[in-house]
């Protein structure tokens, strides 16, 4: 790549002496020319082609890869991959090289080419210098300050909840801030439902299971507002409580069973231990924040509480890790941990920020990367659950064998990843030629498993080009030499390195400095050709490598601290280059597994079944959980943006740290290991806008199928403001206050006039507001998945109300009883019946479910054996069977399936089908009652809730 | 797609249900409502309780249905539809532009064994791999400049079936069963079918990613000739259709009574017909999957063998209105023949050719082909150098390669761009991925740059910010 940059640093190193490649004596190339007859030129026939092609995308409002075309300093500058005018040499302009539209990967403007006009114009006026009129750019504010007023990111208010007009009909503050909206748009609330209505709605809410008959008769016969509570106490108790909403907040987790598809690596999966703690962290209602802090950093926790003997809160982690493996691609995985968190938790698409500064948030790609450090400074582990306090001798006996096993894991990646980094320190020439040949070649993502052990390594390869991107564009005084010498083709290398080598020792230009050692590689003779270049500042690497050593085995020797640095300052760049931040042998250790190759990934797998085959071995199998671990701190890896979202392509380094937009002034950079907890920890701080407002609205959407935020994992700028942006706010501030206690929240809600209302539709005010945005009446709404299968276990009598352990198939005969949320997940192949019905699909963060209506859900009622077996249990329960008489069996049956007796019309309905039908025929598989029973679950009412 | 509660919008559904009655099960309701087009808007947002009723795309246009072969594995475009008389100058010899990076390494120009012919009024060559399909070559515009990113299975996978090679993005069939819902609501609207298991990455290929999981691909392991097998509940086994009939009449006027004191409900109307839809989906899936009703000659025409009878079952799927069929060549990766590449290219393509040949022809006789675009490719290509050490087979690669489409206002007897003389690189009027889907959107009736999707705070397409209509392709 023959960017300008580089002829510049040429240009100066030779001084006036000789011109090299065919620059501009003297001048720095850079410079603008101002004045002229060019001026006239460029306002005609340039600025207007500029406008109109280019400043959409490099102007004003955006600079696509850093770039801008509407301002001569900055068009000069050049974006991110350097300088695109190399004014007066067209040919060295990657401008002239975009619009030429001959190079695949570089074609501008994307929509098409421009007029063979315009691009001989374009060319002229590089070759003339690129004029451009001084002061004729704009420079404009860059950004928009937007975002400062947008209602998400201001402070969590706690407003009074308003005066309403009929006060009659409020039971609740909510009810005020709801009633005041429908007051003013002319509306009333629908009345409040029956309490036959209203438990079914509640106990399907909280439970998702039914309310029994017994439940039903014991609620309507006591109307006091003290059986209400009662009855949500109850429902908040039970067990199946947990089951439920753990099972809203897996969706959130992208939950699974199994990793997806993947090409190589283990399939340990533990995702179960997650979903049990997730269940029984509801049960118990775990205050959010805490619940928050557990999944991020549970590992951190037990170490800064000293509770590390008591593992259980490992599991929390499986928020982060039960995640797909996007075949292993260590990248993909971090954005999928940052998706779910950013999403999940906040309310924010972060990941968005991956490739550009999020296009509509205040979240700048520098960011996202802050958050990539965070992870990255993690690795992946599972680990054993357990309470020393109840742990047996023997349970600690297969805990020291285990970890045994996985210290010998831990130590083969420390030990590749110390050996690939001296090798690759050991390789500075063969990288460097190979960095060099990579610049001229468009940019690829890297290919997937080419690595071998005993090739240089792409990536390493990937980071040199990025490193000599780098270096060449400012002044680099250990590689400007480089630079210099790699400029000239090689056909006239011979002729003109002497020239360079001479203006190298010189080292006369005072603003652009020579690495005295390097300087010096460059007396005597001079370099016949680039790799002799290169193989001396192999050679002066390889020295300065030895020499490091030496001086830490000396300090080692000593009993002194170790030295961070070299004294003498020309050595220490040298160094850095090895060792530095920006070094582009640094390779964080996680990348070890695509780095050693097929035989060391063989190793590395063997390793690991070790593990799992002792884990499978042993009759203990005690719960693991799959953790985040902390990377050692000599390996954690300073986080650099990747620019547009490619690892090959290093940009500027940054620090891990919170999401500006949340952070306020005295943002810090975290400072305590990987910064996970110091991350979990901003996140949950009352003083974030985000945390509370997000949550309450899941647990609204949850409880009337409509969110106060009709996108609930998406609050930013695009998002629909909140239909009561005050009861948000109020209800973010209650949930805070009430110690962040989710069972207090839905207290609050489900005790609400609001939540009490009937479903019916009205015709008048679904015609002020037909998507009941206002809450004018309660939503109809049907059973999900996981309340329609469990209904259909429960109404058979065959639930199986167990709690937690290893997932079970639910799809397959012979047909598990257990709930479905115990159901196996598997993402690799999701079942057609999870995707019929609507399941969270698992690959990704799920704000909220669909509700589809089609005929595979339909067929599945009709003809699957599972719904077939349920019909023929319910009609064996002991008290139809035993029932002699049919209208009475009608009439249980009615309220087993329904909880409310029949009317006299539905029992003749029943008795004709029972009595009408083909007995006699030959359907031996199914009696009519059977039959009668099957027809009940099909029905809307089996799986409508008013 | 809204999150609010589903709306009514057929003023017209709720009178009709009501005139109907109670004896729903007899009429055609399913073809009254979702058949006729009613339901159709040109709104791009699908309507939860129909989300697979009809819908006009952006502007009018012929093709209406995919058929898309999968060689999964990647067929070698110097062995059937590219042909490089160079390789044989250089027959053992290292080509003098170069080898370029692929997965593995290759070596010496490596000529094709198999005999490249003219065929039709256009001329177009084709190796003798695919003789039926070079019958109908006049159909096809054979595009040989196509070109990917990267020389490994699973990510030039998602890239042609997702547009994107690593992150969770909906597959082609399903944006367009999205965009365009299914002209038979008694099956399924995007059908997949692969003999004997998954290809690699498996449901992936054809999943719905951020859409509804309900326009993902319905799989269908096509080595199975047992309906059950092939549609999930598709069968009722505890009583006659007389008897199922009954209970579901039983059911409707149970329902009735439901709705009726609930007053109007579409979510509810709209359950009531979905186990309509249900009763006669029975028979008619049953119907579609049985090649056994085709006469003779046609079963004649399509040969013997799994590849035939699924291929003539994506007709007769086609035909009823289904929206989208790929077919899949097998299992894992066929076509990924890095050895011995001229046995076995010769035993897969004599797998397929003849059925690929027949559908042609059968569409074309149909009137069906004007209306059905067909897409015929792998993920890529093979390399035009022997793969290292055999010397035998071919690597992959995603330089350049070559993929056709025929019917649905494609132009036929046309080749598109060039790969380099030695069939390496791409390097003539060069169609990237992006640019084939833009081009099939296009052929629907979608302005690939308007046809998206809100998720996670951003518009999605299935181009992403990518694509090109490839203008020359279409037919005047």
């Amino acid at each position: 790549m023959l960017a300008a940059s580089v002829l510049a640093a040429a240009a100066c190193l030779v001084a006036a002496a000789s011109r090299v490649s065919g620059g501009e004596d003297g001048r720095q190339r850079n410079d603008i020319q101002a004045d002229g007859p060019g001026e006239e030129f460029f306002e005609r026939r340039i600025r207007p082609v500029l406008a109109e092609h280019c400043c959409a995308c490099h102007g004003e409002k955006k600079q696509e890869s850093g770039l801008r075309l509407d301002q001569p300093q900055a068009a000069l500058e050049g974006g991110e991959n350097g300088p695109v005018i190399a004014a007066g040499d067209p040919e060295a302009s990657r401008l002239v090289q975009a619009i030429r539209y001959l190079d695949d990967t570089l074609q501008m403007p994307p929509d098409g080419r421009l007029s063979d006009e315009a691009i001989r114009d374009l060319e002229e006026w590089i070759r003339q210098g690129a004029p451009w009129p001084q002061g004729a750019g704009v420079r404009a504010e860059t950004g928009t300050d937007a975002w400062r007023s947008h209602w998400a990111f201001q402070p969590i208010g706690d407003p009074e909840p308003p005066a309403v007009k009929d006060t009659a009909w409020p039971r609740t503050p909510i009810d005020q801030f709801i009633l005041a909206r429908l007051e003013a748009a002319g509306l009333a609330p629908s009345p409040a439902a029956d309490r036959r209505t209203l438990l079914r709605r509640l106990t399907f809410g909280l439970t998702g299971l039914a309310p029994t008959p017994q439940e039903i008769d014991d609620f309507v016969n006591d109307p006091s507002d003290e059986a209400l509570s009662r009855a949500i106490d109850r429902l908040l108790a039970s067990p199946a409580y947990g089951q439920r909403w753990g099972r809203h907040w897996l969706d959130v987790a992208r939950y699974a069973d199994n990793k997806g598809y993947k090409f190589f690596g283990s399939d340990e999966f533990h995702g179960y231990t997650f979903r049990d703690w997730v269940i029984q962290a509801f049960n118990d209602d775990l205050p959010y924040d805490e619940f928050i802090l557990q999944q991020l950093a549970a590992d951190r926790l037990l170490a800064e509480r000293g509770i590390a003997d008591d593992t259980r809160s490992l599991a929390a982690m499986g928020y982060l890790t039960v995640g797909r493996r996007f075949l292993e691609d260590l990248h993909d995985i971090i954005d999928d941990r940052i998706d779910v968190v950013t999403r999940g938790i906040l309310g924010l698409t972060v990941t968005c920020a991956r490739c550009h500064d999020h296009k509509y948030d205040p979240i700048p790609t520098a960011d996202y990367y802050s958050l990539y450090g965070v992870f990255a400074g993690s690795m992946e582990k599972t680990r054993t659950l357990y309470s020393a306090a109840s742990q047996t001798e023997a349970e600690r006996e297969h805990e020291c064998q285990l970890a045994a096993r996985e210290a010998e894991l831990d130590q083969y990646f420390e030990k590749r990843h110390a050996e690939l980094l001296a090798a690759f320190r050991s390789q500075v020439a063969q990288y460097l030629l190979e960095g060099h040949k990579a610049q001229s070649l468009p940019p690829t993502d890297r290919f997937m498993f080419v690595e071998e052990p005993d090739k240089l390594s792409q990536l390493v390869i990937g980071n040199w080009r990025a490193f000599l991107d780098r270096t060449e564009r400012g002044h680099d005084p250990v590689f400007a030499a480089w630079h210099a010498f790699a400029d000239l083709p090689p056909s006239d290398f011979a002729a003109k390195a002497p020239a360079i080598a001479e203006a190298i020792r010189a080292n006369a230009d005072p603003a652009r400095p020579i690495n005295a050692r390097v300087a010096s590689l460059f007396e005597g003779a001079a370099p016949a050709s680039l790799e002799e270049v290169a193989d001396r500042y192999g050679q002066l690497l390889a020295g300065v490598e030895r020499q490091w050593k030496e001086t830490l085995s000396e300090a080692a020797a000593a009993g002194g601290e170790p030295p961070a640095r070299f004294e003498d300052d020309a050595l220490e760049p040298l160094r850095r280059v090895l060792y530095g931040p920006l070094s582009p042998v640094d390779v964080p250790i996680t990348d070890v597994e695509f780095l050693v190759g097929r035989p060391g990934q063989a190793q590395i797998n063997e390793l690991r079944k070790k593990i799992a085959d002792f884990v499978a071995s042993s009759s203990l199998r005690p719960p693991r959980a799959m953790i985040l671990d902390e990377a050692p701190a000599l390996c954690l890896h300073q986080p650099r943006v990747f620019q547009r979202g490619k690892p090959s392509n290093l940009g500027p380094q940054v620090p891990r740290q919170f999401l500006a937009v949340l952070s306020g002034e005295g943002r810090k950079p975290f400072s305590q290991g990987s910064g996970r907890l110091e991350l979990a920890r901003a996140i949950v701080d009352r003083r974030n806008p985000l945390t509370a407002r997000v949550m309450v609205n899941r647990v609204w959407l949850a409880h009337f199928g409509s969110a106060l935020v009709p996108t609930p994992s998406d609050f930013g700028l695009r998002s629909e403001p909140p239909s009561h942006p005050e009861l948000l706010d109020w209800l973010a501030t209650r949930f805070m206050e009430q110690g962040w206690s989710i069972k207090q929240l839905h207290r609050l809600i489900v005790l609400s006039s609001v939540y009490q209302q009937r479903s019916d539709d009205r015709t008048e005010a679904s015609r002020i507001d037909p998507g009941n945005r206002l809450l004018w009446r309660m939503n109809r709404r049907r059973l999900d998945f996981e309340s329609l299968r469990d209904a259909l276990l429960a109404v058979a009598g065959q639930l199986d109300a167990g709690a937690g352990g290893p997932p079970v198939d639910i799809v397959n005969p012979p047909y598990s009883k257990r709930r479905t949320v115990y159901g196996y997940v598997d993402r690799t192949n999701l079942p057609g019946l999870f995707r019929t019905f609507d399941f969270a699909i698992p690959d990704t963060h799920s704000p909220q479910r669909y509700t589809t209506t089609v005929p595979q859900q339909a067929l599945f009622l009709m003809n699957n054996p599972f719904v077939i077996e349920q019909a023929r249990h319910l009609a064996a329960r002991g008290e139809i069977a035993g029932e002699a008489n049919p209208r009475r069996r009608i009439e249980r049956l009615y309220a087993i399936c329904f909880g409310r007796p029949p009317d006299p019309d539905e029992i003749e309905l029943g008795l004709g089908y029972i009595h009408s039908g083909s007995e006699r025929r030959a359907d031996p598989e199914l009696t009519p009652w059977e039959r009668y029973c099957h027809a009940l679950l099909l029905m809307n009412e089996f799986v409508m809730l008013d | 797609m809204n999150p609010d509660p589903v709306q009514p919008h057929a003023l017209g559904r709720r009178e009709l249900l009501q005139r109907t009655g109670m004896g729903l099960g007899a009429l055609a309701l399913g073809q009254l409502l979702g058949d006729s087009g009613w339901l159709a808007s040109s709104a791009q947002a699908a309507n939860p309780a129909q989300p697979l009723a009809p819908r006009a795309p952006h502007f009018a246009a012929k093709a209406k249905h995919v058929i898309h072969f999968f060689l999964n594995g990647g067929p070698s475009h110097v062995d059937t539809f590219d042909p490089k008389p160079a390789l044989a100058e250089y027959a053992g010899r290292n080509i003098p532009t170069g080898n370029l990076a692929t997965e593995r390494p290759t070596g010496a120009a490596y000529p094709s064994p198999f005999k490249f012919k003219k065929y039709g009024q256009s001329g177009i060559e084709v190796s003798e791999l695919f003789p039926h399909v070079a019958e109908s070559i006049d159909e096809i515009a054979v595009i040989r400049s196509a070109y990917a990113d990267l020389p490994n299975h699973e990510p030039s996978l998602m890239l042609m079936n997702c547009g994107e090679a690593r992150l969770i993005r909906p597959s082609m069939g399903s944006w367009i069963t999205y965009g365009l819902g299914t002209e038979n609501q008694n099956l399924p609207a995007f059908v997949v079918m692969c003999p004997g298991g998954y290809p690699i990455q498996a449901s992936q290929n054809w999943q719905a990613g951020f859409l509804p999981g309900i326009y993902q691909g319905t799989y269908i392991d096509s080595q199975h000739t047992d309906l059950e097998k092939l549609v999930e509940n598709i069968r009722h086994n505890y009583a006659s259709p007389a008897e199922q009939r009954r209970q579901l009449d039983l059911v409707a006027q149970l329902n009735r009574r439901h709705l009726d004191a609930r007053q109007q409900d579409a979510q509810l109307e709209a359950r009531i017909q979905s186990f309509e839809l249900a009763f006669r989906m029975q028979s008619e899936a049953a119907e579609a999957f049985d090649v056994s009703r085709e006469p003779q000659h046609v079963l004649d025409l399509y040969g013997p063998g799994t590849h035939a009878r699924q291929t003539l079952v994506a007709r007769r799927l086609i035909e009823r209105g289904v929206r989208y069929v790929q077919l899949w060549h097998g299992a894992g990766q066929p076509w990924d023949n890095h050895d011995n590449i001229e046995a076995n290219h010769r035993k897969l393509a004599g797998e397929c050719d003849q059925a690929m040949g027949a559908l042609l022809k059968d569409l074309k006789q149909r009137g069906l082909l004007d209306e059905t675009l067909v897409l015929w490719g792998g993920e890529f290509g093979r390399t035009p150098t022997a793969e290292l050490p055999a010397g035998n087979g071919r690597d992959h690669n995603h330089y350049g390669f070559t993929v056709w489409l025929a019917g649905g206002g494609v132009r036929g007897g046309y080749v598109h761009g060039a790969t380099d003389e030695f069939g390496y690189r791409s390097v003539e009027n060069r169609v990237h991925i992006h640019d084939l889907h833009a081009t099939m959107l296009h052929l629907l009736g979608f302005d690939h740059e308007r046809f998206t999707f809100r998720y996670a705070g951003r518009d999605f397409r299935l181009t992403d910010v990518h694509g090109k209509v490839v203008q020359a392709i279409l037919a005047i």
